[in-house]
């Protein structure tokens, strides 16, 4: 340390030192600036930039043309006695003093005028090329008369034209004053330079002179360097663009027997030069005769001799073999190219342009393509089936008699059982149109959703085939999968089935029958026809119709709900309660799109349940066997009690039937899958196994249902319990409920204790139905109507009804609603025939439902939900307590 | 009862008359034609008031409201024009249905426009609102909707599936007669308790409202394939109705014997007609003409 501190004694320092940097600091390369130097002043010192927020490029005082005011716009006034004086305005008068300043827009400094400055500006800037480079042709023809000074001047100095004033200079000397020629820039090569070589050759010719003589010193010549306009390479000249005949001019105004290039052919003492002529004019070939050229007497021989002679021969000869200067004519001619015919065309040979595109029309050889879905590689005809139409029968002589029982047969074959057609007649008819009917095999065949997995698309047919098994067996190959993905599988197939089952049921809406066979030239005959034809008539009505039996056979009558605008506008109170859900419930909403159709049609139930029944009212051959079954209901009332008793005792499917919110997810879809497998428990089916499924639902609803759905759920489980409450009474646990603990609005409420009150109202209910002499249906639609009215009946205008008028109104809503239920809706001959057909199926879970039969269950789910407000009531009521 | 004479004919020069109506106090008709315009007469005194063009097709019905200071009027552009009388334009063009607009009625306060179509459905649009969509939409018929007869609380729908509808909005019901036979034209006594139904056999047939049963069938005209109007005179006791023949065929209600029979045009279609509200006076169109009957009294 010590001997730190004495070697930096005794070190003498120049300069400032260097600030000592830290270890940890990193030298940064920017020395650091304080915030003032950071700042660009102008000669005043003030800041000249400032930020672009405070005004941008030197704003404020700087630039206000001089002045705190700056600039102001000139006022142009003029009068009679004052005329005002043309000022013309100059781009100074807009500049600060800063941009007149050096280092301003404009800088102004002090200089020699122009025509004092001494410079030959003047007269460089005489040779331009323009069109005619060098000096201005108009200059050298006019001349001036007097000469000017400078050129007298020169004169009296010794100067002529062509030789230069000054001392008289030996030859040695001029040579070497020639090559210390100033240059800018680089020399050009040796051999480029012009007048080089000429000189040298005038050397060796003018050293046989006298070495002595002296002579005038060369003339000044004027070194015009040209703009360099075009994109040659330094130096390169290429082709002269300039004149195309004669008028050679090379660069530097050099003619072209003096210009120096590497491409020139001496032969035979003729100069051959190159140079562009023009187009065509090959490098090598001898100059063209010009005949622009002007004639000239060095063009002829004046001395006669050998050479001459010589030349002439040659050049006749030339002439004469046709051969160019250089060239010598091939001893033996080329060999003969050999020709080749071409190819004969194919017989089977079709001309078609290279590009030309192929139409989509046109039959191809190739096999269509098997890929995706197959939708779009169907034929018409497979198509058709999957429809599960009949293929249409040929139609070439459906007159005559003869083909009648023949076309009857494909239908009877396909249906295999009679189909109910009013007439023979219309028998025929019906043919003119493709029937639609369901059925799942014929789809099967041609709907394989799981090509791309054999094993999976063997699986679900065996689940098409029977559902049921399925689900509770499986097969062997199942039972390599595990239970989460057989569980998804079964899903998977559920939605497929679903997907490609039921178009018939999708696509009635859409479409429509022709009913006739189009006949265009006699309008009122298809009338005519049509008049029995519609499904609205019964039979019985159509001969009472023709019997002249008018009245009850021929009269139907059915609830029909008018809009509340529409009975506003008219003036007339909203008849409550008659049919308690409107037709906007009905259908969620008509949507175009054919997509959200398809889905809405497949997943909500009802409504394709009903599009169904409709159709198969009309004229399909949908002979499901639950539909009949469901159909007995309306037709019988007293059958409708005992099933209602049965619903009672025997937890019956038609349950799942019940109250299910309209829209069905897969999850209620699967819940419903999962009661029917209850149903089998009670019969007997192990009791493990189903819990075994429970246990699955609830892995799949922890996967499938979302916190979204939570708030739905609850509520349909509450209905659910609802509808427990009403028809099962002794069904030992609700297996399907969500275990999970309430959340969202329902977090608070027990439902355990609203189930339990509910029983017991229910039950009395249910109790005083069984012993109603009536259909408990009714009974249930009038309390309802009852309910609906009172709550509705607040929301009427217009003059109130008298007490005894809405009695008897009431009344004969009721009357009504038992009519409708006793009478046949519109389609009932068909359906009638399926029952007859069906006898007493009892299979009941499935996915076709009669529409009356959902219509009576709304209602009570209707009711449930009063229920439902009841208890909401209560349970405040017992709150407040 | 007094014979009736022509007491007017008029030349619509409307290539043919597709439907003829009395306003709402008789006063003023509409005649809908085939060159898609709608005119607006004086028949008493034979003046052409307004002609109304908008439609892209044939105009096949036409009402006038209650104020008559509109006009509904349907055509086979399968739009509905709610009109303005007096300026000419349309105020409203409604175009829900689907195919042609047969038939066109507005409801008692002429709040309401009720039309029927081709497409099988009957439509309310509300004329009040700004509302384009129909506000409600009747789907039970399956054919053509032929004619439309609105009461303060009901509609009557006639069909060519053979079914005469009448929705009653006081009870909430639809209440539908299978009638047999293609019903052209449906009509309802001034009572109101009876429907007049043209049928495509040839007869009018008059039901009773309230049972449905047949009361009285009238025959002689000959309906061939048109679209026969008929009507019930002021007094309910005659039914009216044009032939193929180019007459018009009056009936006793009744005793429903022919008691009267007037010659349009012979031979030529006489399809619409319309009665005057409160005065035995008729107005008929067949083909580019339309007549006006009456006693020669009700004139003076």
């Amino acid at each position: 340390m010590s001997e730190c501190d004495s070697d930096e004694d005794n070190v003498i320092r120049y300069g400032t030192p260097l600030d000592p940097f830290e270890e940890d600091e990193l030298p940064s390369k920017r020395k650091y600036q304080q915030p003032a130097d950071q700042y660009a002043v102008d000669s005043h010192g003030r800041r000249r930039f400032h930020g672009a927020f405070t005004g941008g490029f030197s704003a404020g005082f700087g630039n206000t043309v001089g002045t705190p005011e700056g600039w102001t716009p000139a006022s142009f006034k003029s009068s009679r006695s004052e005329k005002a004086q043309i000022s013309s305005q100059k781009a100074e008068d807009f500049m600060d003093d800063e941009d007149r300043s050096e280092f301003g827009i404009a800088p102004r400094h002090m200089q020699t005028q122009h025509e004092f400055s001494g410079q030959k500006r003047k007269i460089q800037q005489r040779y331009h090329d323009g069109p005619i480079p060098g000096e201005p042709v108009l200059e050298q023809l006019v001349k001036a008369v007097h000469e000017t000074a400078a050129v007298r001047m020169l004169r009296a100095m010794g100067w002529r034209p062509g030789q230069g004033a000054g001392d008289r200079v030996s030859r040695a000397d001029k040579v070497r004053a020639k090559r210390q020629h100033k240059v800018y820039g680089c020399y050009m090569p040796q051999e480029m330079r012009p007048n080089q070589e000429p000189a040298s050759d005038n050397d060796s010719s003018d050293s046989e002179f006298d070495y002595e003589t002296l002579f005038a010193p060369d003339d000044y010549e004027p070194y015009v360097l040209s703009h360099k306009n075009d994109k040659f390479g330094l130096g390169y000249s290429g082709l002269s663009r300039h004149s195309v005949l004669g008028n050679l001019m090379g660069e530097y105004g050099s003619d072209a027997s003096t210009s120096k290039s590497h491409l020139i052919m001496k032969e035979k003492g003729k100069k051959v030069s190159i140079r562009g002529q023009a187009f065509g004019v090959g490098a090598f070939e001898a100059d063209d005769e010009d005949i622009y050229a002007t004639e000239d007497m060095s063009h002829y021989d004046f001395t006669l001799g050998g050479a001459t002679e010589d030349k002439q021969k040659k050049k006749v000869k030339e002439k004469g073999v046709n051969v160019l200067e250089g060239f010598v004519k091939a001893s033996k001619p080329l060999p003969q190219v050999p020709f080749y015919p071409p190819p004969a065309l194919p017989k089977d040979y079709k001309p078609a342009a290279a590009g030309a595109r192929r139409s989509r029309f046109e039959p191809t050889d190739q096999p269509q393509r098997d890929q995706g879905l197959g939708r779009h590689e169907l034929t018409a005809d497979a198509r058709g089936a999957l429809l599960g139409e009949t293929p249409v029968p040929k139609v070439t002589d459906t007159n005559t008699q003869t083909n009648i029982p023949s076309t009857e047969d494909p239908i009877a074959k396909l249906v295999g059982r009679n189909v109910n057609f009013t007439s023979n007649q219309e028998e025929k008819s019906e043919l003119d149109f493709i029937s639609i009917k369901d059925s799942e095999k014929e789809i099967t065949k041609v709907f394989r959703p799981f090509m791309n997995n054999p094993k999976k698309q063997a699986r679900y047919e065996l689940y098409l085939k029977d559902r049921d098994s399925y689900m509770k067996e499986g097969d062997g190959e199942m039972d390599r999968l595990s239970e989460w993905e057989r569980n998804r599988e079964i899903v998977e197939f559920e939605q497929a089935a679903k997907l490609y089952k039921p178009l018939t049921g999708i696509m009635s809406d859409r479409f429509t029958h022709a009913s006739e066979p189009d006949e265009a030239l006699n309008p009122l005959c298809a009338v005519a026809k049509s008049s029995t034809n519609y499904g609205l008539a019964t039979p019985e009505q159509i001969d009472a119709a023709k019997r002249g039996v008018y009245g009850v056979m021929t009269r139907r009558e059915s609830p029909w709900r008018p809009e509340s605008l529409v009975c506003k506008r008219f003036n007339i109170p909203e008849p409550g309660g008659v049919r308690p859900e409107s037709k906007k419930e009905d259908k969620p909403k008509v949507s175009y799109s054919v997509f959200s159709y398809l889905e809405s049609s497949v997943h909500d139930r009802d409504s394709f349940a009903k599009e169904q029944s409709k159709f198969s009212g009309s004229k399909s051959l949908i002979n499901t066997p639950n539909t009949s079954k469901e159909q007995n209901k309306t037709l019988n009332d007293t059958e409708n009690v005992k099933r209602d008793d049965n619903k009672l005792e025997n937890n019956t499917t038609s349950q799942i039937n019940t109250g299910f919110s309209k829209r069905l997810t897969v999850a209620e879809l699967f819940l419903k899958e999962s009661e029917k497998d209850m149903k089998n428990k009670e019969q007997g089916v192990e009791v493990t196994e189903t819990i075994d499924k429970f246990d699955k639902m609830d892995l799949y609803k922890s996967i499938f249902l979302s916190d979204s759905e939570d708030e739905g759920l609850p509520k349909n489980e509450e209905s659910n319990d609802d509808k427990d409450a009403n028809e099962f009474v002794d069904v030992p646990k609700n297996i399907e409920r969500n275990t999970s603990p309430p959340r969202g609005i329902f977090a608070n409420i027990d439902f355990d204790e609203l189930n339990s009150w509910k029983r017991n109202v229910d039950n009395k209910q249910t109790n005083n139905e069984k012993e109603a002499t009536s259909s408990a249906n009714v009974e249930k639609n009038d309390k309802e109507a009852g309910a609906e009215d009172k709550i509705e009946i607040i929301e009427t205008y217009g003059p109130k009804i008298p007490d005894n008028l809405m009695k008897r109104l009431e009344g004969e809503s009721k009357s009504s609603i038992g009519g409708s239920n006793l009478k046949p809706v519109f389609r009932s001959q068909s359906e009638r025939d399926k029952e007859i057909l069906e006898g007493d199926s009892s299979s009941s879970a499935d996915s076709w439902v009669d529409v009356k039969e959902i219509k009576s269950k709304k209602e009570k789910k209707k009711k449930s939900k009063k229920h439902k407000s009841k208890h909401k009531k209560s349970k405040h009521k017992k709150k407040s307590r | 009862m007094a014979e009736l004479i022509t007491l007017a004919t008029i030349k619509c020069k409307q290539q043919a008359v597709r439907a003829v109506r009395f306003n709402i106090d008789g006063t003023y008709c509409l005649t809908c034609g085939a060159d898609k315009k709608i005119k607006l007469w004086n028949p008493h005194r034979q003046l052409l008031l307004k002609t109304y063009g908008g439609h892209a097709n044939e105009v096949l019905d036409a009402t006038g409201s209650c104020d008559s200071s509109h006009i509904i009027s349907g055509s086979a552009d399968k739009s509905v024009i709610l009109w303005d009388v007096t300026t000419g334009q349309p105020v409203r063009r409604y175009r829900g249905q689907a195919s042609s607009i047969t038939c066109v009625k507005f409801n008692e306060e002429s709040t309401m426009a009720i039309s029927g179509s081709i497409d099988n459905t009957v439509a309310f649009w509300d004329v009040v609102s700004q509302r384009q969509e129909p506000v409600q939409v009747l789907k039970d018929a399956k054919d053509t909707i032929t004619s439309i007869q609105v009461t303060d609380h009901e509609i009557l729908t006639c069909s060519v599936d053979c079914h005469a509808r009448l929705y009653d909005i006081r009870i909430g019901k639809m209440i539908s007669d299978y009638i047999g036979e293609v019903i052209t034209y449906g009509s309802m006594t001034h009572d109101g308790q009876c429907y007049v139904l043209s049928c495509s056999d040839g007869t009018i047939k008059l039901f009773d409202k309230d049972s449905g049963e047949l009361l009285n069938t009238f025959k002689g005209h000959e309906s061939k394939d048109y679209l026969l109007e008929n009507a019930v005179n002021e007094k309910d006791s005659h039914i009216i109705s044009g032939s193929a023949t180019g007459e018009i065929f009056y009936w006793d209600l009744i005793s429903s014997s022919c008691t009267q029979k007037l010659v349009h045009t012979k031979n030529k279609p006489m399809v619409s007609l319309s009665h005057h509200p409160t005065e035995n006076c008729l107005l008929t169109a067949c083909e580019d003409e339309i007549k006006l009957w009456g006693v020669q009294s009700v004139e003076n």
